[in-house]
């Protein structure tokens, strides 16, 4: 099957996954979620107030007729207005989702860069005492809460009771070295964070693929440790790599930055997703919901492109 | 070894940025005053405003007829864009207000060139009507439904804005008439809310659904941008020359000479350029945030509370923190309690009267259980003030001399009183304890369960009920379904009227009156107070109806926390979060502009 054919068919595949979990993630999250009516009302409403506020809402329509207006909203993109703030939804996500890639981009490929290259030192020194020291540091760096990390780094960069160089809260972005200042820290506490989970995996893989018969020959041949690493167990393990990379990404930009942005007081789509879910702002909700879905299967997709472009027994089959 | 020229590059920009980098964030050049506020506001339409800390920004971006003076303590009313106090008919139900003249909003492409036209009486009749008006989703309408005249009537016919009101009229441009449908002493209080600030017909009508977050007031500060993390304002240039007056504002030399307030005399507000309103609802970040400059105030986290005080008794802040910080502890305006569902057979009222009396004695024995001492020390630090009711101690009717006995736990009269009334630990009713998730309130409910034990309450006959959000829990409340709700309250304005109306009849749930109460002899004195001016009288009226929910164990009532507030030496002012509220930003002068470009 040629290329083209082959998105085709992925995206068709992917129609039905999309409203499966569109249809889920409105039932939970939507019909049965919170109840922005009592947030919204006075001190002392009525109950005439209180049908009023829920019509308002359209809480007081059927079920089949709010997920219907919900499937239409995400497939012309017209996603309404916040229920908190009256801001238009989709200008929303349009500023904050910029501000979270910005923010957890470093951190993220650092966080799996470094992971892979610690994981590949630790599998070719493997049961040395310097995969152990590896090993012992990733989960150390696993075992600490995120939490504590962001706060010990604020108390150690940007206190001055430590080097008090960098901001402990802000995002005021407006050139390249402004945007060093903002984002070194909670790239930092990413890295730390993410660094033991990826180099324990990274490190499973390539220790699988460093056992098979092709890199014992390639020793045998006298071939250099770089080459054989990068060339001949890192190319073929790029399956398993690029499947943990492409669906952290989803997951990483709605969930992930939630500390991050709360602690360092950065605007991005994490905490309005975390306000959205506390409050009942069943709008952001809905647009953020449907937006990850697709975003899930947009990686899925991607990684089945991707596996036909690293491995071409893929391609064959 | 060669080292890779990109490298070298990241680490001269890694130097400069430690700095704060050659591009300094704007404003740095400005006098910026940073507020650092433990919640988030929601929806910036005065109309929609329901939290205090929406409250912190509309005061500043609108204008009230009416405010708080800055300094005054007990507080007092003051004009603001009102010309003078109000001239009150003999009947009380009549009140003509004037407003200044001159005073513009900000300029906005909703007014015709763009240029912020006069404020006029219109705008206000307009702004209270939006409140009756169910497509606005507003919040305030409580205070003023069925009280001026024609305005219900104005919604049930449509709430078309071209329809006038028989009790809300504009005389002129600069005149105000609002008629009462019954003496209301507390109106001019209400005129004072966020929910009475003033908005412009055309601005709401061009900005629509957008208008919350493109505000256009007649306030002190104007606004630059919003976020999930922090709101900026920057000086309104054309709001109202009116020179600041210690003496206007009710400076007490005795108690706040300290503060630097004396180089503010004639100078005219706003004095920053800028306020930068940072949302910290997470108490380490918003430590962090004050120890590391990026904010000038914060309210003390309750987890600090240790390090800042070095006394409780008389609070006082330690030596650590004196050089570098100003402290306040401040009453809150209002007070923390747990009702008791009256509506709820199992332990309210009941059609039979005898169980109705063991119910009664029931909810007392509770009372008599709980241990406001070891509340006030655990989840308050022992610095809440314990009383007895539902009047505070921030309000003027606050009876200092009132028996504390409601509030003294007695087990051996809790354990009496369910022996007389036949209660044993099997026929007692399962105790449903509400609240939203969280791990405070789940601290406190294994805490309320193990004051039961004392007497003998089976720990399992004491049950939580949680729920996911506020929202949903106050819904379940509102609906009678919860049987003991822990809720506080947060004075509107001081006066003891808006606690007391918490156990009117009329207001039972969905309205205020979470516990259902319902005493015919209360809410009579309820109606004869509503209509009296604040005197002694009405004061003992106040006093009775405290009584009387005392005698009834409706609640467990109550504590008013302390709040304590530190901030920068920098910034002069007197930070509250009671009734003068957002309304003293405008007042915050920072002395130095900060240098560190932050």
């Amino acid at each position: 099957m040629t290329l083209p054919g082959y998105i085709l068919r992925k995206t068709l595949t992917a129609i039905p996954l999309l409203a499966g979990v569109t249809f889920i993630s409105f039932l939970l999250m939507v019909h049965f979620g919170p109840d922005k009516t009592y947030e919204l009302l006075g001190k002392n409403p009525t109950t005439e107030q209180i049908a009023e506020v829920r019509q308002q809402l359209g809480y007081d329509r059927p079920f089949l007729v709010r997920y219907t207006d919900y499937v239409r909203e995400l497939a012309t993109m017209d996603l309404g207005h916040s229920d908190s703030s009256g801001e238009s939804v989709a200008s929303l996500i349009a500023r904050t989702l910029p501000v979270t890639a910005a923010l957890v981009l470093p951190g993220f490929v650092l966080g799996n860069v470094l992971g892979v290259l610690l994981g590949m030192f630790a599998a070719w020194r493997r049961g040395t005492w310097p995969d152990r020291l590896v090993m012992g540091a990733s989960v150390v760096g696993m075992s600490i809460s995120f939490l504590v990390i962001i706060i010990l780094l604020q108390v150690l960069l940007c206190t001055p009771w430590g080097f008090n160089w960098f901001p402990s809260r802000g995002w005021e972005v407006s050139g390249p070295v402004s945007y060093l200042y903002y984002v070194t820290v909670p790239t930092l506490a990413l890295v730390l964070v993410t660094l033991g989970y990826n180099t324990r995996f990274y490190r499973a893989v390539m220790v699988e693929e460093l056992g098979r018969d092709h890199v014992r020959t390639a020793r045998a041949f006298g071939a250099r440790p770089a080459e054989i690493l990068f060339r001949h167990a890192l190319k073929n393990s790029l399956v398993p790599v690029l499947t943990r990379f492409m669906f952290s990404i989803p997951l990483v930009i709605i969930s992930g930055s939630l500390l991050l942005e709360t602690y360092f007081g950065i605007p991005g789509i994490g905490k309005l997703t975390f306000d959205a879910i506390t409050s009942g702002d069943q709008p952001v909700l809905k647009a953020v919901v449907g937006l990850t879905a697709v975003l899930f299967v947009l990686a899925q997709v991607l990684i089945d492109i991707f596996y036909r472009m690293v491995d071409p027994r893929v391609a064959g089959a | 070894m060669r080292i890779p020229g990109w490298t070298i590059l990241l680490a001269a920009l890694l130097l400069c940025a430690c700095s704060g980098g050659e591009d300094p964030p704007a404003g740095a050049e400005l006098k910026v005053y940073r507020h650092a506020m433990d919640g988030a506001p929601g929806s910036l339409d005065p109309a929609r405003s329901n939290s205090i800390y929406t409250k912190f920004l509309t005061l500043n971006l609108y204008d009230t007829l009416y405010r708080y003076r800055y300094l005054a303590r007990p507080y007092e009313l003051t004009p603001n864009l009102a010309s003078g106090m109000p001239s009150v008919s003999e009947d009380g139900l009549v009140y003509t207000i004037g407003i200044k003249r001159g005073v513009t909003f900000i300029d906005d492409p909703a007014f015709p060139g763009g240029a912020g036209r006069e404020v006029t009486a219109h705008d206000f009749v307009y702004s209270i009507k939006r409140h009756f008006d169910p497509a606005t989703l507003a919040a305030g309408a409580w205070l003023w439904q069925d009280r001026i005249a024609g305005l219900d009537e104005w919604k049930e016919n449509g709430s078309d804005y071209d329809r006038a009101v028989t009790g809300l009229r504009a005389l002129d441009d600069y005149t105000i008439q609002i008629t009462l449908t019954r003496p209301f002493p507390q109106l001019v209080h209400t005129l004072a809310q966020d929910s009475a600030a003033i908005v412009p017909r055309e601005a709401v009508e061009h900005h629509g659904r957008e208008f919350p977050n493109q505000p256009v007031g007649s306030g002190p500060f104007r606004l630059v941008s919003i976020d999930s993390a922090r709101a900026v304002l920057e000086r309104n240039p054309d709001f109202r020359h009116e020179p600041f007056s210690l003496a206007a504002e009710g400076f007490d030399p005795v108690t706040q000479s300290g503060l630097g307030l004396e180089a503010l005399e004639g100078a005219i507000p706003p004095f920053v350029d800028r306020l930068q309103i940072e949302f910290i609802a997470e108490d380490a970040a918003r430590w962090t945030a004050l120890m590391s400059g990026d904010v000038h105030f914060i309210k003390v986290p309750v987890t600090q509370f240790d390090r800042v005080l070095g006394s409780r008794d008389p609070i006082r802040v330690a030596p650590d923190f004196e050089r570098d910080f100003r402290f306040e502890a401040s009453r809150e305006s209002g007070f923390v309690y747990t009702n008791f569902n009256l509506d709820d057979e199992r332990i309210g009222y009941h059609p039979d009267p005898e169980q109705d009396r063991r119910n009664r004695a029931l909810r007392c024995a509770i009372v008599k259980t709980f241990d406001w001492q070891r509340r006030n020390e655990i989840f308050y630090y022992g610095i809440g003030q314990v009383f007895p009711g539902i009047i505070p101690p921030v309000a003027a009717e606050f009876d200092a001399t009132a028996s504390q006995a409601y509030t003294q736990r007695d087990l051996e009269g809790a354990r009496q009183l369910l022996a007389d009334h036949g209660w044993t630990p099997e026929n007692l009713p399962v105790l449903e304890y509400g609240f939203p998730s969280s791990v405070t309130e789940r601290q406190m409910f294994e805490q309320f369960r193990d004051f039961m034990a004392d007497i003998g309450y089976p720990r399992d006959k004491v049950q939580p009920l949680t729920f996911a959000t506020y929202g949903d829990y106050a819904r379940a409340y509102g609906q009678r379904q919860v049987m003991l709700v822990t809720s506080s309250w947060t004075m509107d304005y001081p006066d003891a009227e808006n606690t007391i109306q918490l156990f009117y009849g009329p207001n039972g749930s969905p309205g205020s009156n979470s516990s259902n109460y319902n005493n015919e002899d209360y809410d009579r004195l309820y109606r004869r107070s509503a209509a009296m001016q604040p005197s002694e009288e009405r004061t003992g009226l106040y006093r009775n109806m405290n009584e009387l929910v005392i005698d009834d164990c409706a609640s467990i009532s109550g504590i008013a926390r302390t709040l304590l507030f530190l901030w920068d030496r920098r910034a002069i002012m007197l930070p509250d979060r009671s009734f003068v509220g957002g309304f003293f930003l405008r007042f915050v002068d920072i002395d130095t502009p900060p240098s560190d470009g932050r």
